[in-house]
């Protein structure tokens, strides 16, 4: 590898040096370093957060936020609503956190991404073939067996009305058992990283580049800082996966702004709990099934429903609602998500460690929301709830059809909790003046520099993106080893 | 780019009196041991907001711990809580949110009002 030269950067703590650095071991990173790894390449992984074993915390609980999300779990996107989002910070990234529900992108939405971005050998029967491997890397299947009874609720509501629905499959083996909650999670930590490792591949946990250091057009070193204090890492090229947060954050604090950060992507959602006189609740697991009748605008899901998150989708008018705490066994939390035509923001600040995240909802996606939580109350009467609380403040209980006129003309985002989890758009990638990277990841205008995680999408899929992320990944993984081996 | 000194700030107090006030006020039947315990998560919680969002609850966390010693801290919990303001509001939201999503992963079987329920298995 190029040696970088010596300078004033280098601190106390470790020195490093890899002919490929990759930053962050999420669905991007994991499967870039056993690619290069198994190609030969020399890699180092830093992530910034800890290494926690499946089994090690239980699934969605408070321990778990603490120890493997960024901030406790309590991270948002600044606005009018703000929109509370979560952030993985842990070997293996979101996907040892989320729900393990994979969706392969739309062939509509690679078209669209091909034809609008000028994307260079962007073919879905490459990208597709892709798929085909990671499904086989991870196990991606449907539950053999019974399903929970959150997921079979919203599976009999959309049969009721009529609606398309369908089980997602996941990235889960199911060796003990055959039920929902016996699978095993197949995320980064028991598969691509072990590969990446197995190849010689370095891992380095609780480590954080905290900016590259340019010269000229080149990244040349990274200043990192661990257990053991501030140190450095060198390397001939680093690819940044550090999520559609921190990797435009990254690159910024480095210099790097160019049509970084300006464009961030997600699927908004509001919520509401739903109560059965059955016992519905699970507490560490989530619903399988979705509802895609008014795909791409609108999806409905069910969320994880521990306790102190069914008390949290209650807590918007707790005057009222609160009362159901009591019956928490038989609520279970659902979703509506929409596809956003509103953007967002991520500034690096100076000084500051982490970056200001804004987003703006537009008119149609508040109007979207309405009508998206409108439906899935009424697809969870169908279901056969009794109760429906939805999560914004001055709502009604609606417990009949007729109650849904009263939600639709007392709805505000401005009092509801607006969530996301699928973060995109950052750095989007193409050949448009709208790009900051490149048709495979490299960062215009910078010879060793390359994005290759969520970031890169050119706007959110309107399904769950862990799929289109890793595909992605792995084509410009290729790319990047045919073209330096060259 | 060095960073700024930033976690004495938001003041660990003021927070910590609002809080107690909001769990007060939201659920009165909650122990006091309990009440304590759920006040110290939701400033370790605050306490590792992302820099910006921790700068901004943090002046809005002075501006509230002024105005309390103005009208009182407990008629302002109140107010907030029947009339949530653009700001003010979202900070009450924030606090309330946290210490919910603790008592209830915590002590799941509690009553609405805090107090603790009987332990189901």
């Amino acid at each position: 590898m190029t040696a970088a030269p010596e300078g004033p950067d280098r601190g106390p703590g470790p020195r490093l040096s890899a002919d490929v650095l990759i930053v962050g071991s999420g669905a991007g990173g994991g499967p870039t370093a056993a690619l290069l790894a198994e190609a030969g390449f020399d890699v180092l992984v830093l992530e910034e957060g800890a290494m926690v074993r499946q089994g090690d915390v239980a699934p969605f609980s408070l321990e778990q936020m603490d120890r493997q999300y960024r901030a406790g779990g309590v991270t948002a996107a600044l606005g009018l609503p703000s929109i509370a989002y979560t952030e993985a910070c842990c070997a293996g990234g979101g996907t040892e956190v989320n729900s393990g529900l994979y969706r392969r992108p739309p062939e509509e939405v690679l078209e669209r991404w091909r034809t609008d971005r000028g994307l260079v050998d962007f073919e879905s029967d490459e990208l597709y073939r892709i798929c085909d491997e990671v499904e086989r890397e991870l196990s991606v299947q449907t539950v053999p067996g019974t399903q929970t009874p959150a997921s079979e609720a919203l599976r009999r509501g959309a049969a009721e009305l009529g609606w398309h629905h369908d089980e997602i499959p996941r990235w889960m083996s199911y060796p003990d058992g055959t039920d929902a909650r016996s699978g095993r999670r197949q995320s980064m930590t028991e598969t691509y990283l072990p590969r990446a490792e197995a190849a010689g591949a370095r891992l380095l946990t609780d480590h954080r580049v905290d900016r590259l250091i340019m010269d000229g057009n080149r990244a040349i070193r990274a200043q990192v800082s661990g257990p053991a204090g501030t140190g450095t890492a060198d390397f001939a090229h680093v690819v940044v996966c550090g999520g559609a947060i921190q990797t435009p954050a990254l690159l910024q604090r480095s210099g790097l702004r160019r049509r970084i950060g300006g464009t961030l992507a997600v699927h908004p959602t509001v919520k509401l709990a739903a109560r059965f006189d059955e016992a519905v609740n699970v507490v560490d697991d989530v619903p399988v099934h979705q509802v895609k009748e008014f795909a791409p605008d609108l999806s409905f899901g069910g969320s994880a429903s521990p306790p102190g998150l069914v008390a949290l989708a209650l807590s918007d008018d707790w005057g009222r609602f609160g009362r159901a705490i009591l019956d928490w066994e038989h609520l279970a939390v659902y979703y509506a998500a929409i596809t956003s035509e509103g953007r967002g923001r991520v500034t690096a600040l100076p000084g500051l460690r982490d970056p200001l995240v804004t987003y703006r909802l537009t008119r149609r996606d508040r109007a979207l929301l309405n009508r998206g939580l409108a439906r899935l109350a009424l697809l969870l009467l169908e279901a056969g709830a009794t109760e429906v609380y939805p999560s914004y403040r001055g709502a009604p209980v609606v417990r009949r059809s007729v109650d849904l006129a009263t939600l639709q003309a007392t709805f505000a985002v401005s009092r509801a909790s607006v969530m996301t989890v699928h973060l995109c758009s950052t750095v989007p990638f193409g050949e448009d003046d709208r790009a900051a990277a490149d048709s495979f990841g490299r960062l215009h205008g910078i010879r060793n520099v390359h994005v290759n995680d969520a970031s890169l999408l050119p706007d959110a899929p309107g399904v769950n993106p862990q799929a289109s992320v890793m595909a992605v990944a792995i084509r410009n993984a290729r790319r990047f080893i045919e073209s330096v081996k060259r | 780019m060095p960073a700024l000194p930033v976690p004495a700030f938001p003041p660990p107090g003021a927070i910590a009196e609002f809080s107690d006030r909001v769990v007060a006020h939201d659920l009165p039947g909650l122990p006091a041991d309990r009440r304590a315990e759920v006040v110290a998560f939701t400033g370790r919680r605050i306490a590792l907001l992302p820099s910006p969002m921790r700068l901004g609850v943090g002046l809005v966390a002075v501006g509230v711990g002024v105005l309390g010693r103005l009208v009182g801290l407990d008629r302002l919990t109140a107010f907030l809580a029947r009339r949530p303001l653009p700001v003010l509001g979202e900070y009450l939201r924030l606090v309330r949110s946290l210490a919910f999503a603790y008592v209830w992963d915590t002590w799941p079987y509690t009553a609405p009002d805090g107090r603790p329920g009987g332990e189901r298995p």
